[in-house]
């Protein structure tokens, strides 16, 4: 089905994607600035508990400077100069620097774990959009027993703790049956070179075959659990939405003019599709929080675990700089995802 | 407060006819059951040490012992305690601070109910466990800390469904006759817009609290919530998971159990009531 | 043009709910012959709608036709495979509804739709069906370039005029109107109904026009069959139930109908509400609101009289008991 856009048209996305990307900013703005005060402002004071009780006062002026929270020349910065310092580093790409070990630029470390969230991410995401897809339209369109059916599973996994059924699948699938490897990313050693950081993708360009086995094999059951996990929304939406549409009238009338059925659920399927899209960008959220439980369960080498040893490190910087990257990231895949909504449904625009 | 009594009074009795949402009630009851008759129920103190460790289920111990030789029995008991008051705590918090935020915003408007509303949007937008976690690493180990980080995710919850209520109550033809009267803002949103508030209060926390559950449970598996002798199950089911190549199953499967109860319990129930209020949906 | 076109013969259409049976259509006979336009009256509840929709087999779950046959030419409707008829939907028989906002699809163009219901019906080049589509288009005069509209930028009279294109483009033989103009304002109403009559006359196609207007009906219907709690009361032409209704109903409804230039009276409502359909009256379903109401019309279903080259149900009409 070819899609040509009048001027007017054309011109009314570009308008609204305009809009919208404007909107990110105060939304964006809003989260680092909570995140800020959030560490700034809550706790004891970290650099006690960084350094311990019992630490020379040089050592702590030392970290007070890197913290930023005194200038060069010893005077305790305000906390509103503070804000502002932080947001202009930010807007140059600088994240601040790591309180451990090398010092490094906490940016860069984010970007070493970020692709393995990514990968597990859309896996687990292709995944529960099978499973939501699949048995949500069953649902929907056949009814009755098998719409309930489909409910009550939606209900049940959405409830489910991840890092439970991840450990389920690991004494069923790696311990018991021996088949899947219990954790991590690629057996040590076959790691593909690096193009995308993705795994999978990257293994599959160069022609490592053992590497792409190898890290299929490993991305199997997190990639299940989170997508089972997810799934719940999916397939609740999907029922719902189709079940609606289908009660509308241009099915009916559809039907009446001798439309096969194969044709009229491919178009119940589209117009179901706007809620269902709706609902995949509002699951970012959801997904995210998923992957991070799936990580640690799995020890799987992305952002998740990465934010987790920060905190037990104390890495305050690390920490902060990881949540306003989250941040950012949601922002944008939102906007994209509304961008999607309004190619699709043309009553959006305008 | 006069509509809140008669509101339960009709809520409770529909909504026990439904299959799943009896169910749902049996499995936190149960939950709520243990966790009052814990002392009772458990023949160990489960923050002491009492047996040889990682012993597998038997009569004496029949969820076995862990690792410190902690009753896994009376540990799955006791923990029931310290998730339900965590997950009570920060409702009302969430509550306390959600609800007023949201009548204000809703009823006075302008630029206050904008700021406040782009604020609340933002934060409900982003993931919150993650922001979650970023408090509690911030705050501390502790109860009362676990709760607070936890309430601020879901203000935005709140502040949200009482908002809009209120915006639409705030446009009925009774609260301008009010305004006309000469009422005080205080006493018209008091008298006339809490009552109709109240029930949107209840839906909102029948359909989030299996989440709370999951978010006290995550927090605590990653040692953000409750400090280590505390029976948790969130801290269990971490605390076992090493254990589980050696095929040592009985450490993680009955503290993750519980969380599964308690939080399908309260999605059935959830879905009870969204079913009750006419499958409206009530998008949270 | 007293050809016979359509036969419905004993149709029952139940909906078995959660709360009882509701027994829509209770065994309906009705003839429609070729080139008429026939106006099935009722009231919401009546069956009206759902004798429409069976006669297609369009009826949702929990419905389902229970019995009865329905021949078009000599091809018994009710014994049809699904696919088989498909082929005759839309393209013998076409249906147009009441709402057209939400019978047409609203994500995609007019033209999608148009060339999709051609192409599924006949074997033809995409182009080909587009010039179709334009030219049915312009035969309800909506002009070919709103092709490429989607539904919503599409007034609600030219809506339903887009909707009456689609399903008369492939020249039915039946148009089957459920409640056509009831969404429209009256001017719009009329002009719908111009051209109902245009393409009636035109196509030479029959329409059955389903409504609960009856003065709409008669003023525009060549005959008239009116259909009270599932069954029906009378049948007869325009004039004859105009000026003559035998059926106490129809009476009834005939009064009730406001008279712009009458003197100022109130206004005249058949007393009563319509039965519930789950358990409705013994013997004839009228009695409990009709005037003339005896002891054996709740005992005992009426039976179909034929009158003039009429047909009415009703106990008054029996022999022996002319009223």
């Amino acid at each position: 089905m070819t899609r040509i856009f009048s001027e007017t048209e054309v011109a009314s996305l570009k308008a609204f994607i305009i809009a919208r990307a404007l909107a990110l900013i105060p939304t964006v703005l809003i989260l680092i600035t909570l995140v800020f005060f959030v560490m700034r402002v809550l706790p004891g004071d970290p650099v006690i508990a960084i350094v311990g009780m019992k630490a020379p006062p040089e050592r702590v002026i030392e970290l007070k400077k890197e913290l930023g929270l005194m200038d060069q020349a010893g005077n305790p910065i305000p906390l509103p100069i503070q804000y502002l310092n932080y947001l202009s580093k930010l807007v140059r790409g600088d994240f601040g620097r790591s309180l451990i070990w090398g010092k490094r630029p906490v940016l860069v470390e984010i970007m070493e774990h970020f692709p393995a969230t990514v990968e597990l991410a859309i896996a687990g995401f292709i995944v529960s959009i099978i499973l939501g897809l699949v048995l949500g339209s069953l649902g929907g369109w056949m009814g009755g027993k098998t719409s309930s059916a489909v409910k009550t599973y939606g209900a049940i996994t959405y409830a489910l703790f991840i890092p439970w059924i991840g450990m389920l699948f690991q004494l069923f699938f790696a311990v018991w049956l021996g088949i899947l490897p219990v954790a991590g990313r690629i057996d040590t050693g076959l790691e593909p070179p690096t193009i995308t950081g993705l795994y999978l993708i990257d293994s599959m360009i160069t022609g490592r075959w053992d590497s792409f086995i190898s890290a299929l094999r490993h991305i199997m059951l997190p990639a299940i659990t989170l997508g089972l996990v997810i799934s719940g929304v999916f397939t609740r939406v999907t029922r719902t939405s189709v079940e609606e549409v289908m009660r509308q009238d241009f099915v009916v009338a559809a039907r009446a003019r001798g439309i096969p059925e194969h044709k009229i659920l491919l178009h119940v399927l589209k117009n179901s599709f706007v809620p269902i899209l709706t609902m995949m960008g509002l699951q970012l959220a959801l997904l995210m929080t998923g992957a991070v439980l799936t990580e640690t369960t799995f020890s799987w080498p992305g952002m998740g675990t990465f934010l987790l040893e920060r905190i037990q490190y104390r890495d305050y910087t690390t920490v902060q700089g990881t949540v306003v990257f989250f941040a950012i990231i949601v922002s944008l895949v939102n906007l994209i995802v509304d961008i999607c909504y309004a190619y699709i449904d043309p009553r959006i625009r305008y | 407060m006069y509509t809140f009594r008669p509101f339960l009074v009709k809520l409770v009795p529909k909504v026990r006819l439904k299959g799943l949402t009896l169910v749902g009630t049996i499995m936190v009851l149960f939950t709520v059951f243990l966790a009052i008759l814990a002392p009772i129920l458990t023949p160990y103190d489960p923050t002491k040490s009492v047996d040889l460790s990682l012993q597998p289920p038997s009569w004496k111990h029949p969820f076995g012992t862990n690792k410190v030789g902690q009753d896994m029995w009376s540990r799955t008991v006791y923990g029931a305690r310290t998730i339900l008051a965590v997950v009570f705590l920060s409702t009302i918090v969430s509550i306390v601070i959600g609800v007023p935020l949201g009548l204000v915003s809703g009823y006075v408007g302008g630029i206050l109910d904008r700021v406040l509303a782009m604020i609340m949007d933002a934060m409900y937008a982003f993931p919150g466990l993650i922001l979650a976690i970023a408090i509690a690493a911030a705050m501390g180990p502790g109860i009362i800390n676990t709760a607070v980080s936890i309430a601020i995710v879901y203000v935005p919850t709140y502040f949200r469904m009482v908002r809009g209520q209120t915006l639409s109550i705030k446009e009925q033809l009774y609260v301008e006759a009010a305004r006309a009267i000469g009422a005080k803002p205080l006493t018209i949103l008091t008298r006339y817009v809490f009552p109709n508030v109240v029930s949107v209060i209840a839906v909102v926390f029948t359909l989030s609290v299996a989440d709370v559950v999951l978010t006290e449970a995550a927090l605590s598996f990653f040692g953000l919530s409750v400090p280590a002798p505390t029976p948790d199950w969130g801290f269990d089911l971490k605390a076992g998971h090493p254990y589980l190549l050696s095929g040592y199953w009985w450490l993680i499967t009955f503290p993750g159990l519980m969380i599964m109860i308690l939080a399908v319990g309260f999605t059935f129930i959830g879905e009870g009531v969204a079913e009750y209020l006419g499958a409206r949906e009530v998008k949270i | 043009m007293a050809e016979p076109l359509l036969n419905i013969k004993n149709l029952k259409t139940y909906y078995f709910t959660e709360s009882g049976v509701v027994k829509a259509v209770d065994d309906v006979t009705l003839g429609m012959r070729k080139g008429e336009l026939l106006g099935l009256v009722g009231e919401s509840g009546s069956g009206k709608s759902t004798l429409g929709l069976s006669i297609i087999r369009l009826i949702p779950p929990p419905g389902k036709i229970i019995d009865g046959s329905v021949f078009l030419d000599n091809i018994d409707l009710m014994k049809l495979s699904e696919k088989e008829l498909r082929k005759i939907r839309g393209r013998r028989i076409g249906m147009i509804f009441q709402d057209p906002l939400t019978c047409l699809d609203p994500l995609r163009r007019i033209e999608d739709q148009m060339v999709e219901t051609v192409m599924v019906h006949m074997d033809v080049e995409r182009d080909d069906a587009r010039e179709m589509a334009a030219k049915a288009l312009e035969r309800v005069g909506i002009s070919g370039d709103r092709l490429k509209d989607y539904p919503h930028q599409l007034s609600g009279g030219m809506r339903q005029r887009a909707m009456i294109a689609m399903a008369t483009m492939l020249h039915p033989e039946l148009l089957i109107a459920d409640e056509p103009t009831t969404a429209l304002d009256v001017i719009v109403q009329s002009r719908i109904m111009d051209l109902l009559e245009d393409l009636k006359e035109s196509m030479k196609m029959s329409i059955l026009l389903i409504t609960h207007d009856l003065a709409l009906v008669i003023e525009r219907a060549d005959r008239v069959a009116v259909m009270y709690a599932g069954e029906l009361c009378e049948v007869g032409t325009s004039e004859q139930i105009s000026q003559d209704p035998l059926h106490p109903y129809t009476k009834l409804l005939l009064e009730s109908i406001p008279d712009v230039e009458a003197p100022k009276t109130k206004l005249k409502s058949i007393p009563g509400n319509p039965p519930d359909m789950r358990s409705p009256p013994s013997g004839c379903r009228f009695w409990p609101r009709c005037p003339y109401a005896k002891d054996l019309c709740k005992k005992t279903p009426p039976r179909f009289i034929e009158l003039d080259g009429r047909i009415v149900r009703c106990h008054l009409y029996e022999e022996g008991e002319k009223s």
